[in-house]
């Protein structure tokens, strides 16, 4: 009787957890982007952006959207850091590549990172966002031309889902829908990248 | 009833406590930065048998830090001291290339505890000031440190004897603390 119980607890209470890894170059607002989605899905006061340091190493967000648990790991930009990106993609659902839109002199820097992302073949078939952040730079690069430049690789990323959405990390705006959008492919991809199944 | 009201007083003026571990290999320099952290200089030290236990004051943060000795024998003893732990800071000697597998060893045996399951990782990657010191992506790398999928952790070049980067590390955790 007991393990009856237990087991039909255990499936009760048993849930998808997906994880989505946020990358990019250094400064392009990565942390800020994690912070802001902690604050729109837990309702928390995320950590104001002044006190955000470059990051070195791994910050965790968890956050749960339609009965499932999402685990965003945001990787540091740096150069030498880069390398450390790839040991995350053999476990991760899905890859959020976060651009400076206010920094074109580092575009062609940026295009050559996300070229060698989805070039790897551990994320073959990997649904990939990329984020035009920093909408909120007056002088930042449109949602146009940010496409424009990425669709020079597009042809590279085969038949997985991809898309170009504009945030501004800052203020918040288009956060929740590439949140949205994230959830939504990662269950599509399912039978290609199965969730990790948890109990809580 | 004490503890309350000090607890709450604590709440009012963000005075918060967190206790934070200090763990390496012998001669990492653990004890060098508990000291320079808790009185700003840089004192002589012997090889700790037991441990050091000081209070360091942070910003608003009270860290309750305790520097455990990292020799072979000792090594065991670690785990009296996980329960309740919010941090620990892993001190690595960046120009003992020889021992890094076993810092390897030591830190991913800790991090299967049970006990710090939630506690959050700062490695200093120490003895910066030294020639030949490994970079913070080669210590990060023979840590092992990207296998970590579920804890929060960020590494520093650090020199104890010159006093940086120490500063830049609690900052992270105290960021992470504030949560």
């Amino acid at each position: 009787m007991y393990s009856f119980l237990s087991g039909l607890y255990k499936h009760l209470t048993r849930r998808e957890a997906y994880y989505i890894v946020i990358i990019g170059l250094d400064n392009a607002g990565k942390t800020t982007l994690l912070e802001r989605i902690k604050s729109i899905f837990l309702g928390v006061p995320g950590l104001p952006p002044e006190r955000i340091a470059p990051t070195v190493g791994l910050n965790i967000g968890r956050i749960d959207i339609g009965g499932a648990r999402i685990n965003f790991q945001d990787l540091g930009g740096q150069t030498d850091l880069q390398s450390i990106w790839e040991r995350y993609y053999r476990e991760c659902h899905a890859i959020v590549f976060v651009v400076d839109s206010s920094d074109p002199e580092r575009i062609e820097e940026c295009k050559n990172a996300l070229e060698k992302v989805i070039l790897d073949d551990t994320v073959e078939g990997v649904p990939v966002l990329m984020l035009a952040n920093k909408q909120d730079v007056p002088t930042a690069l449109k949602l146009e031309e940010i496409k424009e430049i990425f669709n020079q690789i597009a042809e590279r990323l085969g038949a997985r889902d991809s898309r170009v959405l504009p945030i501004s990390a800052l203020e918040g705006s288009g956060v929740k829908d590439a949140v949205d959008w994230l959830f939504l492919r990662v269950q599509r991809n399912k039978v290609n990248r199965p969730p990790i199944i948890i109990s809580q | 009833m004490g503890s309350i009201f000090s607890r709450i007083l604590g709440r009012l003026w963000g005075d918060k406590e967190v206790r934070i571990l200090i763990l390496g290999l012998d001669g990492a320099g653990k004890t060098t930065i508990l000291y320079r952290l808790q009185v700003g200089e840089v004192v002589t030290t012997i090889p700790t048998i037991g441990f050091n236990v000081e209070t360091v004051q942070y910003k608003n943060i009270k860290f309750q830090v305790w520097d455990l000795g990292g020799q072979t024998s000792i090594r065991p003893y670690w785990r009296c001291y996980y329960a309740n732990t919010d941090a620990v800071i892993y001190v690595v000697d960046s120009v003992d290339r020889d021992r890094v597998s076993t810092a390897k060893e030591e830190l991913m045996a800790m991090l299967e505890e049970d006990e710090l399951k939630d506690a959050s990782l700062l490695v200093f990657a120490n003895k910066q000031d030294m020639q030949g010191a490994m970079s913070a992506a080669e210590v990060s790398d023979a840590l092992g440190l990207s296998t970590l999928m579920n804890r929060q952790w960020s590494i520093y070049k650090t020199s104890a004897v010159k006093g940086e980067g120490l500063t830049e590390g609690l900052d992270w955790l105290i960021n992470i603390m504030q949560k």
